[in-house]
């Protein structure tokens, strides 16, 4: 009924006298009891919207995923008031790892502004009493929709990415049945022909979003949508980042320090999305990922780059000097693409 | 940076909202009221109980009322509210036999045990409108009938029983689990037992049923079954008495269960009939008789017609997952579109097509069939 039952530190604010079993009431009738539990979040529902059943199932699936990197762990996915498709895995497992101290972040598709990232903030912040921010790195949560943020994440923050389709393997054959087979098997063959036939058919891997990946040298992921440019960025990474799937129920992970590899041939390397000669129209960054925005004037087309990741670039306009790495103790951390040791996508600078 | 409101978004959120609620209210009739919804537009309402698995009238009468009469989103609605509800008990299993049916026709027999009972159905009536309709003052045409009290109704034998008498019918292998899988709580993999089937297809959005289960019949399956019986009446609740451990009826739920006898025969030495079943909550005859032609095709357990594949029938019959998922295409799609925009150039590139040359280039079809990623 209240935030009593939780699990998270630093929850109990509402009542002095607790004990490990919840809040203790002194009233003698249950009419009185539930009188003087005050609810937080929205009234009638519980903290964090989900029971605190549901959210320790996700936590465990979330546990098992890790001690598992790679592998799609099944849980029971309820139906959340937004529609699934539409970050309800995201928002599942953001709801069951925040507690009342968090700061939570969402993107969608690299900008804070979405209106469907505005309402997925607006549900963590009216059930679960969570601050909010733009500021990736006044973040403890973020979830994002398709995009690792430019800003380096550290240890201590974590990533839920939302995923719409939970199977690399889908590609190639639609059997969830017999996927998972290839998997327990670790059997990719069907994946490595699928990626052959591409580099005969066209000279270059064509896949550009959902770039499948080898996680810890066992199981092979789908990395979510997000662009090829962001996959480098899980490798080796500090900060845990969650799958999570709603309308799939299936929830997996990339602990922090684990190698993470996209799959190519030694002849046709993994290539990042190319921006050549290229810079952001705002703030002049040539080391993001850029999206295009076109104008009409008079007439005529012009076709404008800009980055991606809205909050970055607002940073990046104060002080273009900025690193992605500024908030770290130490410089010069691997993050991808722009960013020293990266040895993916060749053909950035 | 700390704290940025980002304002505007939730702003535009709130407006879009109320401008949805004002479609609703802007007309100058009066307000529907939740009594209106639940006598009068039942189908509806026994549509998005058996849609969302939650059997309360009220309820759902209230979710039609505020989806403005979208099905889907009425289901939808009723979802999320059961999925915050504590689960106090589980019923006792119900068993249909013990159905006071209102209806039961029996396309396969033309005598059955406890005879043919038409109940309320148009389905011989002719459809035409009823102008009237829109005009005159409620009133009961059954008003004036002369019903004698025939007193408490008779248990009506199931027409399969029959059959089962006679061992035509092949019973459907008994799972080997003590509790019923319960799909709300654990989710589908593949292959699926025959009871976590029966609820996904219980649950199931009755346009989809309709449609997949049409598809077998319509010549991509085996399956054209001989209805045993159609019936639609009501059936007890119990629980165990948490003090007495005896059964105690709570309530009653309208359900509709269709029962078919499907000419395949399961062994050669031995040739019966295979079963199928279907059941849902309310009055839809049309969503229990496709769940039951997808229940037996899904026994056949086949990947050559898609009603007969488990998997293709389960991932693409729910409601909720269909609806939000095509509807999220709405949502922006830049990143994944720069990355599209990315390969497809690329490509474009290395076979020679640059943008100001591929008009007049006699080029194959430029690869765009695998570029479009789907999210």
């Amino acid at each position: 009924m209240t935030e009593s039952t939780s699990d998270h530190e630093g929850d109990q604010t509402t009542a002095n006298d607790e004990t490990d079993g919840g809040t203790r009431v002194t009233s003698d009738s249950v009419d009185g009891a539930l009188a003087d539990i005050e609810t937080k979040g929205v009234v009638g529902y519980n903290y964090a919207y989900l029971d605190e059943h549901t959210k320790r199932e996700v936590r465990r699936a979330m546990l098992k995923a890790v001690a598992i990197p790679g592998h799609q762990v099944p849980y029971a996915s309820r139906p959340m008031p937004l529609a699934r498709g539409w970050g309800t895995g995201g928002i599942q497992a953001s709801l069951s790892l925040l507690g009342p101290t968090d700061t939570f972040k969402v993107i969608d598709q690299g900008a804070d502004e979405s209106v469907n990232a505005a309402n997925i903030r607006r549900l963590a912040a009216d059930t679960a009493d969570v601050e909010t921010t733009t500021d990736t790195t006044a973040a403890d949560v973020i979830q994002s929709r398709h995009r690792i943020p430019e800003e380096v994440l550290t240890d201590e923050q974590r990533l839920v990415l939302q995923v719409p389709i939970t199977d690399a393997l889908r590609k190639v054959d639609s059997s969830d049945a017999a996927n998972r087979r290839r998997h327990a098997h670790r059997n990719y063959g069907k994946m490595w022909v699928h990626l052959y036939e591409n580099v005969v058919e066209y000279g270059e891997i064509n896949i550009a979003s959902r770039y499948p990946t080898m996680v810890a040298g066992r199981y092979l992921m789908d990395p979510s949508p997000i662009p090829r440019w962001d996959v480098p960025k899980l490798d080796d990474a500090d900060h845990l980042t969650i799958l999570a799937a709603g309308r799939e129920a299936r929830i997996y992970a990339v602990p922090p320090h684990t190698s993470v590899e996209p799959l190519a041939f030694e002849d046709r390397a993994f290539t990042v999305e190319r921006f050549p000669e290229e810079a952001c129209d705002a703030c002049g960054s040539t080391d993001t990922y850029l999206v295009e925005v076109s104008s009409e004037d008079e007439g005529t087309f012009e076709t404008r780059y800009a980055c991606n990741d809205a909050s970055f670039c607002a940073k990046r306009r104060e002080d273009p000097a900025l690193t992605k790495d500024h908030h770290h103790d130490r410089a010069g951390v691997d993050w991808g693409p722009g960013t020293p040791n990266t040895d993916a996508g060749g053909e950035t600078e | 940076m700390g704290y940025v409101a980002v304002t505007a978004g939730e702003e535009v959120i709130k407006r879009a909202e109320q401008l949805f609620e004002k479609q609703r209210t802007e007309g100058s009739s009066a307000d529907l009221g939740i009594d209106q919804l639940d006598e009068q537009l039942s189908r509806l309402t026994a549509q998005v109980m058996s849609e969302s698995g939650l059997y309360a009238p009220r309820l759902a009468a209230l979710a039609v009322k505020q989806a403005q009469g979208d099905t889907i989103e009425a289901a939808f609605l009723l979802r999320a509210y059961r999925s915050t509800l504590e689960r106090y008990d589980e019923t006792i299993t119900a068993d249909p036999r013990e159905m006071i049916a209102s209806r039961r026709v029996s396309p396969a027999f033309k005598d059955v045990p406890g005879g043919q009972i038409l109940g309320a159905t148009k389905d011989y009536t002719q459809r035409l409108l009823d102008f009237a309709l829109a005009e005159t003052e409620r009133t009961d045409p059954t008003g004036d009938w002369d019903v004698a009290d025939a007193g408490a109704p008779d248990r009506l034998t199931n027409v399969t029983e029959l059959l089962r008498e006679e061992d035509l019918l092949h019973e459907p292998d008994e799972p080997d689990i003590e509790e019923p899988t319960d799909t709300t709580r654990e989710s589908v993999s593949h292959p699926p037992a025959r009871d976590a089937v029966l609820q996904e297809l219980a649950r199931g959005e009755t346009g989809a049923i309709t449609a997949l289960g049409y598809s077998a019949l319509r010549g991509y399956g085996q399956v054209h079954p001989t209805l045993a019986e159609v019936r639609v009446g009501r059936l007890p609740v119990r629980i165990e008495h948490p003090y007495t451990d005896e059964p105690v009826t709570v309530t009653h739920t309208d359900v509709t269960e269709s029962e078919a006898v499907v000419p395949v025969y399961e062994k050669r030495e031995d040739p019966q009939f295979a079963f199928g079943y279907g059941l849902t909550f309310g009055r839809n005859e049309r969503k229990a008789i496709g769940m039951t032609v997808l229940d037996a095709s899904l026994q056949l357990d086949s990947e050559a017609e898609p009603a007969e594949n488990a998997e293709f029938v389960l991932d693409t019959i729910d409601g909720m997952d269909s609806f939000g998922f095509i509807e999220h295409l709405k949502l922006p799609h830049y990143v994944t579109f720069q990355s599209i925009l990315d390969r497809i150039r690329s490509i474009r590139e290395r076979q020679g097509m640059s943008e100001k040359d591929s008009a007049d280039t006699d080029h194959e079809t430029p690869p765009v069939a695998e570029v479009s990623n789907d999210d």
